[in-house]
């Protein structure tokens, strides 16, 4: 299953993924016009900091065994069998924040929404729209990868080699 | 294999799903005294306000119980089980068996216990049907009595005031949810309600209620009279247990379960608000009836009726709201009457803004935030894990308590639902 | 060639880059490609680095207003960047103006004898105008004299800068009410950078205001200078005609590119190849002669006074390498991308820096002195020619195009050829605005950037705007793509004019588009403007006139200076790409709708070319209706 994945290392905390979400999320999904909408778009990953003072870019983790699913009391939210993405309804959201309360990561976020006159519990839905998620593509230094545990696991172990192999040849 | 649900709610849909996940072929059987589908409890307050229709807040959609495959069979109540027969008989007469059965007959709402509590007018605040007298007579009427300030009685005169309906909260403590939040906060709350036209009064009872066959007066314990034409409880539920009145299955205030969810008679489970579990936060064996522990226990008891896999570790008191855009929420043992407890409280009523969060010796076990709720389920994980806060504490009361902050020490413990540790976040290498 | 028609609309540019692609050799396309996304806060204006607690950046989309670690607003981070890229803009402007007094100042006394005074007319104009005495004077003490006065313009501590002066009586008047009147040309610089140090200035008006002023101390003060200074050194350009496009360069003589901005080196140049020494050197290499061509600004100098060949705009600088022809590319200041040392590399190509304000890792740098102006720039040439026979012969790929121009209005000229040949005077200008055969005017302008298709912008504007009858005015990039297009020959008149237009191009013998110059010059414009309100009947201030400006493609922090100084002169201005200033909501409505009632003129953003010519006309017939004017002729 595909997922957002982050290499800590190269996160510099520039804050590209939550414009890049906000305007993915927005009506004009333009930079410059949708700093003019209202309301303003969400950006549904948020860059957070570790004790250390370190980055930690944080979105939905589209857990196996979702808290949010059973705390919905409007059945708004929904493991989708096939891609395993935990989505949740904004229409049918009644903005109770009994996910907000359950969600071990804190990911899920009371925002105002086009078309909805009260805030609704919003999250990552993966950008079901794009191949890639906004976040993703935006991130200027690829600390934000997309695609399976596997090929992260990887991706990181032959980053980290070649960085070994750099020092070495460097003397 | 034979599988029967008594209950179409919360616990029952979760357990048909519990079960299909581990026997796509045995059958299973689920028995309703409702007459439909289900539908989101909760959202009898949206339906009362106007912004939700019947149709919107059916809990699956209604291919649901054919797509897996189960006898539904509406309309009829169950009134005694046959334990050593392994069956049960119906209001009819009729009667089903069963091999492995789950009673998830959920609770009603408790009664005053006043003269003329029957008559036409007064009503509880849990059903659809509850819903739709509601809104019918208080439509004609245009004001309406509410006696209890817990979170049902708030819902229900929050869904009213919204619709245009003018409610009198009528609480017999001095302050709204008494039962659910401490002091201060119940404060807040209540000052918000009033600020939005909802009228509270506090230390009231009432003590007889008055009229024909319908709802004309109400006589407060103050010897106060009220006229009105409905009056809605909301004085908390009790454990619909009497079907298994006259069974071995053991009840205290709801049915005992195990941490299976199984009852002490084999191959029997309950859950949801039928159900007595262990509270994480105190320890104590309680019945919280809220539907999120409802969809998980009747989850958890629908796959162990298949094959005892999966340890229910425990219910928790977790309660949000939001009236009028000020959001509420609360989880855990927060009304503190015992020794040996710490409490930090950052507390700016003006601004309708409070946060307090209680310790035992180093374990977070309760938490309350209002306004600012985000990153509230990080503190429900770190009560749940029952970890070692004391390297947080200074920041525990802080808006920028966050998971990154406290993942060391969520990440150590196991089977967080398996959530946490796995997509590796990070691999460092040296 | 997809690739490269969706990045330029000129042909010689779509066949380089197909070269570029094939050759694996990266271009800035190539490079505004691989930095995508860019940051949305740096486009929004919203990050400031200004001090040591941050770096800090605004969320543009949390709901609670936030402010740097030092409580400056976004309003405050906004305006204070925007006047920072003003002031870079205007201090290249301005230190190009000090360098030309420079050279006027060595020439006047005889130390620099590559240069001499060419327009003795304009000199004493300007002595008249600085009060130098003139009679009984030999020209070079005028000069030196009026050089130290002028020199006294940037470091002037009291009082006010004179050119400003020159503008229609009640836009002074304006400047002064509103206090942005600029007192010196080096110190309103000076002061946008204090104002915007951490804990100054933290009001978005009052920080914009004085980015005005400092715009104003480059547009009637630093490139006015260059402007008129140029004109006095190297004389002042009267029409001309001459080739644009890469197919200026030579598949058999010794191709010189000078690129940069100042022409105290390029004019030199001009003598310099015509050398007989050089020439015949050239010969023994094999080569036929030594075809000198310009890019960029310095192009447009030396194409504006001897008809020398322009090969290409801020874009084309890489391509022009690519060719495979150019022997050696010079360069001075500004707009000289650092990546051509590495497309040089490819090619036989030779790079040299010359001023000691631009150097290059890796690069040869010979400093170009005005005291030994001609030795070392025939130093320079010399090491051409000796690259001559290291052209790889089978890898020559010259493109075709070749286009023919007319350039060298100036705003003293305009008059003569508007005036027909006996009087010169403005009024058949004003006339023919007034009597409705010409709309108005537009002076379209700026740089290229590859965010916008490369002359897309400029020719898609110009030909909107000419036929609908307004008479354009270009300079810089914006003039050199416009000739590319053959927009800058008379009989783009017959082929892309309104019938009204049409008609005066062909009773006075001139283009639809006139090329009035280097960027400096586009001070011309200013005085142009100034003359028109003289003359009478349309108005009594620049912000009266039916005129509008636009940069459709600007790129440099020099055309954010310009732009701002029209503004201040009470022209509407529109620009392609927005000003990276969208982050605050309070600075683009004060930028682009209040500005207005305070100075006559404002900004649009509208990257569309079509469209913002037709808001430029559309402000245009705004003014003719307050002017109460004849309607249009022909339309």
């Amino acid at each position: 299953m595909k997922r957002v994945f982050v290499d800590l290392d190269r996160c510099l905390g520039c804050h590209s993924c939550m414009i890049a979400c906000a305007v993915e999320h927005s009506l004009t999904k333009e930079l410059f016009k949708a700093v003019q909408e209202t309301p303003l778009p969400k950006t549904r990953i948020e860059v957070k900091t570790t004790e250390g003072g370190g980055s930690f870019p944080l979105q939905c983790r589209h857990c196996e065994e979702p808290y949010c699913i059973d705390a919905c009391i409007a059945g708004a939210i929904r493991k989708d069998p096939e891609t395993g993405l935990v989505l949740s309804d904004e229409k049918k959201c009644v903005g109770c924040w009994m996910c907000v309360m359950v969600c071990p990561f804190g990911v899920i976020r009371p925002s105002l929404i086009p078309d909805r006159r009260e805030k609704v519990a919003i999250r990552c839905d993966l950008c079901q729209d794009r191949e890639t998620p906004a976040c993703v593509e935006a991130c200027p230094t690829d600390a934000l990868f997309f695609g399976e545990a596997e090929e992260f696991k990887k991706a990181v172990m032959s980053r980290a080699r070649r960085r070994e192999n750099a020092l070495l040849n460097s003397g | 294999m034979r599988y029967l649900i008594v209950g179409n709610c919360a616990a029952g849909v979760n357990a048909i799903e519990g079960i299909r996940r581990l026997d796509k072929d045995g059958e299973v059987t689920v028995i309703s005294n409702e007459n439909s589908l289900a539908y989101c409890r909760c959202l009898i307050t949206e339906y009362v306000m106007g912004t939700r229709r019947k149709e919107d807040i059916l809990y699956r959609e209604k291919e649901f119980y054919e797509k897996n495959r189960v006898n539904l069979i509406l309309g009829k109540e169950v009134v005694r089980v046959d334990v050593s027969k392994k069956r049960v008989i119906l209001q009819d007469n009729n009667s089903l068996s069963y091999d492995k059965l789950l009673i998830a007959t959920g609770a009603t709402p408790k009664s005053l216990g006043i003269k003329g509590e029957k008559k036409y007018g007064v009503f509880g605040f849990r059903t659809l049907s509850n819903a739709e007298e509601v809104i019918k007579i208080g439509e004609q009427v245009g004001r309406v009595v509410v006696f209890g300030g817990g979170l049902i009685g708030l819902k229900a005169a929050y869904g009213l005031k919204k619709r245009g309906i003018d409610v009198d909260v009528m609480v017999k403590s001095s302050r709204v949810l008494s039962q659910v939040i401490d002091t201060e906060a119940a404060h807040i709350i209540g000052r918000w309600l009033q600020e939005n036209g909802i009228s509270i009064r506090t230390g009231i009872a009432p003590q007889e209620i008055l009229g024909d066959k319908e709802v004309e007066e109400v006589i407060l314990d103050n010897g106060e009279r009220v006229r009105t034409k409905l009056v809605i409880i909301g004085k908390g539920v009790m454990c619909n247990t009497s079907l298994i009145k006259n069974s071995p299955i053991k009840t205290h205030w709801g049915i005992l379960t195990d941490d299976f969810l199984q009852t002490n008679i084999e191959g029997i489970f309950a859950a949801g608000d039928v159900a007595e579990t262990r509270d994480i936060a105190t320890g104590n064996r309680t019945v919280n009836a809220l539907w999120t522990a409802a969809c998980e226990q009747g989850k958890i008891a629908g796959m162990n009726m298949v094959k005892m896999i999966k340890r229910y570790p425990g219910s928790i008191g977790a309660n949000s709201a939001d009236f009028f855009g000020l959001p509420l929420i609360s989880v855990g043992y927060v009304r503190v009457k015992e020794e040996g407890y710490e409490q930090l409280i950052k507390s700016n009523p003006k601004e309708f803004k409070y946060k307090k969060v209680v310790l035992k010796g180093n374990r977070l076990v309760g938490f309350t935030a209002i306004k600012d709720i985000e990153n509230a389920g990080v503190y429900t994980a770190l009560i749940r894990k029952k970890v070692d806060v004391s390297s947080v504490k200074d920041i525990l009361l802080e808006d920028y308590l966050d998971y990154p902050k406290v993942r060391e020490l969520l990440e150590e413990k196991e089977g967080l639902r398996e959530s946490i540790s796995m997509q590796g976040e990070t691999i460092k290498i040296a | 060639m997809d690739k490269a028609k969706k990045r330029s609309i000129d042909r010689a540019s779509q066949y380089m880059l197909e070269r570029a692609d094939k050759e694996n050799i990266l271009t800035a396309w190539d490079r505004l490609e691989t930095m995508q996304p860019q940051c949305g806060f740096g486009q929004l204006g919203i990050c400031c680095r200004n001090c040591s607690m941050g770096p800090c950046r605004i969320d543009p989309f949390a709901e609670e207003e936030q402010t740097g670690v030092c409580g400056a607003s976004r309003d405050t981070i906004v305006a204070r960047n925007f006047i920072r890229m003003v002031a870079a803009g205007a201090a290249a402007h301005s230190d190009h103006g000090r360098d030309i007094t420079h050279a006027l100042w060595l020439a006047a006394q005889g130390k620099a004898d590559a240069y001499g005074i060419k327009d003795e007319e304009k000199l004493k104009t300007l002595a008249r105008e600085y009060n130098v005495k003139i009679d009984e004077r030999s020209k070079e003490e005028i000069a030196e004299e009026l050089a130290v006065k002028i020199f006294a313009e940037f470091g002037r501590q009291h009082g006010e800068i004179r050119m400003p002066l020159r503008a229609p009586e009640k836009r002074i008047k304006l400047w002064r009410e509103l206090g942005i009147m600029p007192r010196g040309v080096d110190r309103e610089i000076v002061e946008t950078m204090h104002r915007t140090h951490i804990g100054v200035d933290n009001d978005y008006k009052n920080i914009l205001m004085h980015g005005f002023r400092t715009a104003l101390s480059d547009g009637w003060g630093g490139s006015m200078i260059a402007t008129d200074l140029s004109d006095v050194l190297f004389k002042t350009p009267e029409p001309i005609l001459a080739r644009s496009n890469l197919g200026t360069l030579s598949p058999d003589e010794v191709n010189v590119v000078v690129h940069g901005h100042e022409p105290t080196l390029s004019d030199v140049v001009v003598d310099v190849v015509r050398d007989p020494e050089i020439v015949e050197l050239a010969r023994k290499k094999g080569a036929k002669g030594v075809n000198l061509v310009g890019m960029c600004c310095t192009a447009n100098e030396i194409l504006m006074r001897h008809g020398i060949p322009v090969a290409g705009n801020f874009l084309q600088q890489e391509l022009a390498i690519l060719t495979g022809a150019v022997d050696l590319m010079m360069v001075d200041v500004q707009c000289i991308m650092p990546a051509l040392s590495s497309v040089a590399s490819a090619f036989h190509t030779k790079l040299v820096t010359t001023s000691p304000k631009n150097k290059a890792p890796g690069v040869t740098h010979i400093e170009f002195k005005e005291e030994e102006a001609y030795e070392i720039a025939k130093k320079i040439i010399k090491m051409a020619v000796e690259n001559f026979p290291n052209r790889n012969g089978n890898d020559i790929h010259i493109p075709d195009e070749n286009q023919d121009l007319v350039a060298g209005f100036t705003a003293e000229n305009i008059y003569n050829f508007l005036g027909g040949t006996y009087r010169a005077t403005y009024r058949p200008l004003n006339d023919a605005i007034i009597q409705g055969r010409l709309r108005g005017l537009a002076g379209v302008v700026g740089c290229n950037n590859p965010k916008i298709k490369h002359n897309f912008g400029h020719v898609e504007m110009a030909k909107e705007l000419i036929k609908n009858d307004v008479l354009v005015v270009v300079t810089g990039c914006s003039a050199i793509a416009d000739a590319e297009a053959g927009l800058l020959t008379p009989e783009a008149a017959f082929k892309y004019a309104g019938k009204g237009l049409q008609e005066v191009c062909e009773a006075v013998g001139i283009p639809p588009v006139l090329h009035v110059g280097s960027c400096v010059d586009n001070s011309r414009i200013l005085i142009a403007l100034t003359n028109v309100v003289l003359e009478g009947g349309l108005g009594e201030d620049i912000s009266d006139l039916p005129v509008a400006g636009a940069a459709p493609e600007w790129m440099s922090e020099k055309a954010v200076s310009i732009g701002c100084y029209f503004v201040a002169s009470g022209v509407f201005t529109v620009l392609g790409n927005p000003f990276p200033i969208l982050g605050s909501k309070n600075v683009t409505n004060f930028l682009c709708n209040e500005v207005e009632n305070l100075l006559g003129g404002r900004f649009a953003f509208e990257a569309d070319p079509v469209k913002a010519a037709h808001l430029m006309i559309e402000h245009i017939d705004k003014k003719r209706k307050v002017l109460k004017l004849k309607p249009l002729m022909y339309h």
